[in-house]
């Protein structure tokens, strides 16, 4: 919202700095995102006259002129302009000074006579006629009256006011317009606003024989207002409307067409006008389109209207897509005679939903979504119809019609004043209240516990209900100043905060992630059905039942993920590509699952991914163990498989019991190939879920073994295809007359020379001992033998000799 | 006999002084006090002597016995120490030689590092962790909150659809809905997660960021207790110095509604460029919850209050961190994780 300060100052005494209007408005709820010159990017350009002018000696198309900028001595100017002449009022650009198109200014020798500046041409001050007479002229511009010397040009041609850009929120739908804001100006200013007053134009005739309105859907439509003016003269708008078009953005066209974005500049409301000789049968019909009708609309472009879109109609034909675009059959041009002026309400929802079909936003249709209220349709046809007689733009219609089926009863809400202080915390009384609330125009009074509140038209924002309390609690709040309310801290029931138990679990995790040395990674939620291939997932495969987002970027982010190595892939390529050194990540965070119910299955998942000269299989798989063991999680086996992506024979899944707790393994070499992995890679995904539900958070203390532990290895043969896991198995179900055997671990494999083909020696070392003694020689050797016998019985493990 | 006793003392002393290495004080040892050596010849030639005599030279010989026995200690430990001194000599490196590591320093991403300063902030002042799903009905993150369908104010996030009646969730706020209706008031949470908007990534924006709720019910909430709340974490998180302000704006879930700067972190507040030379930044939305929200989910709005407040974690640790492209939380470069 452009507000310009000069327009402010119509309606308010503009006793403040600009910093100090910006700080004030922030206080009242209003943003100003930038203050904007009039003459933006001109510095240091002051008027001068020239007192006098030679020809120069070294360049006949040049001239030497000596001129007062109101110092004592006079500065040398060379120039090419030829408009200008001894006694004549310039703008002079000096040295170090600034122009419109970004130019600086230095001063220089031109053939060899210094210069100290340069004169300017509208252009270079960025102003067109509209700003200033005679802008529109070549040369150097010509002030027109008399000025100081050395005075600042923004100040001699009067453009040295600032325009205020201000964000609005969108409850505040009555202050996309100069009247409404002006009116919060005033208030942050501590000024009355003088609300203009629009003189009635009754006119002469009666508009019923002209036209008529019928409404045919009175929720879409509660209020259309129209006006008749015949006997039209088109014609250009005088200058000062054309400027104050111009300083809020808007391009003039003619009388007509600015005397409706006057208003909606004015009053927020948008306006259309339609050429009255194109109305068949006279006749303004509100009503919603017909199956596979088409209105051309006033760009020229013909677009199909469904039947849940409002048209403005006449007897035979759309006229307009309400609220969004007149139609092209009934466009004011240079031969209209007689306009209908339209000011009518529509429902926001239904402009929203026909804007969001029809993949078009106009002006008037965001003001529409954004709420228009019915009391204001009548305010701005009645300024429309002003400025009609005003302009001189022709003959009024007596008459005004009216269609409406919306309240615009005066709306009187009764709000609990204690309950506005409990929510604000002041201790204000009533009477206090309704002397802050008259500030910003809210008249009030009290009645007891209530303050009975007579909304304006223009605050659709408060509401007659549950929240009327809460509206007015916001209204205090505002006007007493945020700033001045001492925060305290909350009392009631003191709390015991805390971390839920899956928030402390993810952080139990991430750190020991951080101990193995990875990095934390976050990637994007969005893949592709390509990157899905790419990973080598099955057709029917679970992972290919993405969530599908019905508007994503593109193809490729168009799929919520089912699993993180994708992201997880590219990231590890970007950091490999670009030799970062590190080679270790994880990722802690949720795969959606489409399982046809209305929310899809979440799964929060944690990857792991190892790349580097170190890793391998092993190292990955330590990593995992370590993990599982740290969240004493005991009993879990790697079995053969896994998901597309990793590499047959270098796969594992993680199970306990009968659940899944993850899967890992070499990533497929085409899979990296694809993602443009330089080098082997390792994965891991596992399900938070089963780590948390499988998490030991029942620790009781064990006694430390009293009683050595004897540690002991022992080397067998077996067939190539006997798993590791199978002879640990063995060894530590062993029973051994209440010897304990533990911590059986894997030392070396070896094929080779004294080994037959075919078969591996497979070295383990564990310990031995017992809860109650100390083992003896002989108990030793027994247990030896049963754990020797056992493999050779359960495994065909012969001992290595 | 007192004279030659005296010069196997002197000439044992004179090698003892000279001794280098263990062995040679062995000898030297055996030499004298050994069962041949010098010292025992004589003692064995006791015998011969007479009383006074003998016990002359039995009390000479043991002093001197027992001064050499000294010697021969002192000078053991003396080569001993010399010894490991050389040792040590030997065995001297290089300590500027760079350690061995043996695993890598893992990194927390700065997103975990600094939502885990903010909620451990929170939860010490009586806060519970909470979450809701990232996939999320339409009717939690719009309606429920008092944003029904077509509502303007929904245009304010660009929303991501998966059907008519689920979204990616566009804020943590849905998840406010959910406690309001499976929890039992009085409580204070604080709500993580992913959030997504349809906005294309550049250095200011990014479709998935992350977000933290805050929501207390109770019932007497009031708007200095939501100031004294948010004042006390920006502390903690940003440090006693920083200044907060609360200017007032709209939310559609929120009212009152505030929006939250704190004294720009970069430049102490005199104003540059994070700041646009305001001198503040930013940080959080925040307000009296609706009331509207509270009836919508179940609750009566004249008993229960709350006020609810949401924070872009994103851009409260690039604020704290001074990053000043958002795309570097998602590009996952070792070069800047490792920073944190």
């Amino acid at each position: 919202m452009k507000l310009p300060r000069k327009w402010l100052e119509e309606y308010v005494d503009f006793n403040v700095t600009n910093e100090q209007f910006v700080e004030k408005m922030m206080w009242r709820g209003f943003e100003i995102a930038e203050v904007i010159d009039e003459m933006p990017g001109v510095s240091n350009v002051v008027v001068c006259e020239i007192k006098s002018m030679d020809k120069h000696p070294n360049a006949d198309k040049l001239k030497v002129c000596q001129v007062d900028i109101g110092e004592e001595e006079l500065l040398q100017i060379v120039t090419a302009a030829t408009n200008v002449f001894v006694g004549a009022q310039v703008p002079v650009a000096l040295d170090g000074a600034h122009l419109a198109d970004g130019m600086e200014i230095k001063k220089t020798k031109m053939r060899g006579e210094a210069s100290f500046g340069m004169f300017c041409g509208s252009e270079e001050l960025g102003i067109s006629e509209a700003d200033y007479k005679g802008a529109g002229n070549d040369g150097v511009l010509i002030l027109n009256e008399k000025h100081p010397n050395g005075q600042k040009i923004q100040e001699a041609l009067g453009l040295d006011s600032v325009i205020f850009d201000i964000e609005l929120t969108p409850n505040r739908a009555d202050c996309q317009s100069i009247i409404g804001i002006c009116r919060e100006a005033a208030a942050a200013l501590g000024q009355k606003f003088k609300e203009p007053e629009i003189k009635k134009i009754e006119g002469v005739g009666n508009v019923d024989d002209y036209a008529s309105v019928t409404i045919l859907n009175e929720e879409l439509c509660p209020r259309y207002t129209a006006r008749v003016v015949t006997d039209l003269k088109i014609e250009e708008s005088p200058d000062w409307l054309k400027k104050k078009l111009r300083s809020v953005g808007m391009r003039p066209i003619n009388n007509i067409v600015d005397i409706t974005n006057l208003v909606l500049v004015e009053y927020g409301h948008p306006m259309h006008a339609f050429d009255l000789a194109c109305i068949d049968g006279k006749k303004i019909v509100v009503r919603n389109a017909i199956e596979g009708e088409k209105v051309t609309t006033l760009d020229g472009k013909e677009r199909e209207v469904t039947p849940d879109m409002l048209l403005i109609a006449d007897a035979k034909k759309g006229v307009g897509i309400a609220g969004v675009m007149g139609g092209e059959n009934s466009e004011i041009t240079e031969n209209t005679k007689a306009v209908l002026f339209e000011s009518a309400v529509f429902k926001g929802s239904n402009i929203r939903q026909t804007t969001r079909k029809l993949h078009h936003v106009t002006d008037a249709a965001a003001r529409f979504i954004k709420g228009v209220e019915p009391v204001n349709a009548q305010v701005a046809l009645d300024r429309a119809i002003e400025l009609v007689d005003m302009l001189h733009a022709g003959n009024v219609i007596g008459g005004t019609i009216d269609v409406c089926y919306a309240n615009t009863d005066k709306k009187i809400i009764n709000v609990d004043w204690n309950h506005v202080n409990n929510i604000t915390s002041l201790e204000l009384t009533p009477e206090q209240m309704v002397e802050m609330l008259e500030t910003i125009n809210i008249h009030s009074k009290v009645d007891g516990e209530y303050l009975k509140v007579e909304v304006p038209h223009y605050r659709v924002d408060i509401e007659d209900g549950i929240e009327s309390d809460w509206d007015i609690a916001e209204e205090i709040a505002r006007i007493y100043g945020y700033y001045n309310i001492k925060p305290t801290l909350m009392q009631g029931d003191t709390l015991c905060g805390k971390l839920g138990e899956n928030f402390r679990d993810e952080d139990d995790i991430k750190d020991f992630m951080v101990s193995m040395g990875a990095y934390e990674m976050y990637n994007y939620n969005f893949t592709g059905p390509q990157e899905l291939d790419a990973l080598l997932i099955d057709k029917d495969s679970e992972k290919r039942q993405n969530v599908k987002i019905l508007n994503p970027f593109g193809e490729e982010q168009s799929l919520m993920r089912t699993t993180l190595v994708s992201g997880m892939l590219k990231s590890l390529a970007l950091n490999l590509n670009k030799k970062t050194g590190h080679g270790r990540f994880f990722e802690l965070a949720n795969v959606h699952f489409d399982n046809n119910d209305t929310l899809p299955e979440e799964r929060k998942m944690l990857g792991i991914i190892y790349s580097g000269q170190n890793e391998d299989f092993f190292t990955m798989k330590g990593s995992i163990e370590q993990l599982l063991n740290y969240l004493g999680i005991k009993g879990y086996r790697f079995n053969v498989g896994g998901s597309e992506y990793l590499q047959p024979g270098q796969k594992a899944v993680i199970t306990l019991g009968d659940d899944v707790i993850g899967e890992m393994g070499t990533v497929h070499p085409k899979v990296l190939k694809s993602f443009d992995v330089p080098q082997k890679a390792f994965y891991a995904e596992l399900s938070f879920k089963m780590l948390v539900e499988h998490r030991d958070m029942h620790k009781t203390y064990k006694a430390i073994p009293k009683y050595p532990v004897v540690p002991r290895d022992i080397a067998v043969v077996v067939d190539n295809d006997v798993q590791s896991q199978t002879l640990v198995d063995v060894i530590s179900s062993t029973k051994a007359n209440g010897v304990i055997i533990e911590d059986v671990r894997l030392f070396d494999v070896y094929r080779g020379i004294g080994i037959p083909s075919g078969m591996k020696s497979m070295a383990y070392s564990f310990t031995l001992r017992a809860e109650d003694r100390t083992l003896t020689d002989d108990e030793i050797k027994n247990a030896m033998n049963s754990i020797i016998k056992s493999l050779k019985y359960k495994a065909n493990a012969e001992l290595r000799s | 006999m007192i004279e030659k006793l005296e010069q196997i003392r002197l000439e044992a002393l004179e090698k003892l002084q000279q001794a280098k290495e263990e062995a040679e004080i062995d000898e030297i040892m055996g030499s004298v006090l050994g069962k041949k050596g010098k010292l025992t010849e004589i003692l064995k030639t006791m015998g011969t002597l007479d009383k006074e005599k003998r016990a002359a030279l039995g009390q000479a010989s043991n002093a001197v016995k027992k001064e050499l026995e000294e010697k021969i200690a002192q000078s053991k430990a003396k080569v001993a120490e010399a010894m490991l001194e050389r040792k040590f000599a030997q065995e001297a490196i290089d300590v500027t030689e760079p350690g061995k590591q043996v695993l890598p320093v893992g990194r927390l991403h700065p997103m975990t590092q600094t939502y885990r300063q903010i909620r451990d902030a929170l939860v010490g002042m009586g806060f519970t962790t909470f979450e809701g799903p990232e996939v999320e009905l339409d009717d939690f993150n719009f309606t429920k909150l008092n944003l029904p369908p077509d509502h303007p104010a929904r245009d304010m996030q660009d929303t991501f659809y998966i059907n008519d009646k689920v979204v990616l969730r566009t804020h943590t706020s849905p998840v406010e809905a959910r406690a309001l209706m499976e929890l039992k008031p009085p409580f204070r949470l604080v709500i993580p997660g992913r959030v997504f908007r349809v906005d294309e990534v550049d250095a200011t924006h990014s479709p998935v960021f992350m977000q933290m709720e805050g929501l207390v019910v109770d019932k007497n909430i009031t708007l200095a207790d939501l100031k004294g709340t948010i004042d006390t974490f920006v502390h903690a998180v940003f440090g006693d110095e920083v200044k907060t302000r609360f200017r007032p704006s709209y939310f559609p879930f929120t009212e009152p509604s505030a929006e939250v700067d704190i004294s720009c972190t970069i430049c102490g507040g005199k104003g540059c460029r994070v700041c646009k030379n305001t001198g503040w930044i930013e940080i959080l939305g925040c307000g009296i919850t609706n009331p509207h929200e509270i009836e919508n989910c179940g609750l009566d709005p004249k008993e229960w209050k709350a006020f609810a407040f949401g924070i872009g974690v994103d851009r409260v640790a690039n604020l704290k961190y001074g990053i000043t492209d958002i795309r570097l939380l998602y590009d996952n470069d070792a070069r800047f994780l490792k920073q944190f």
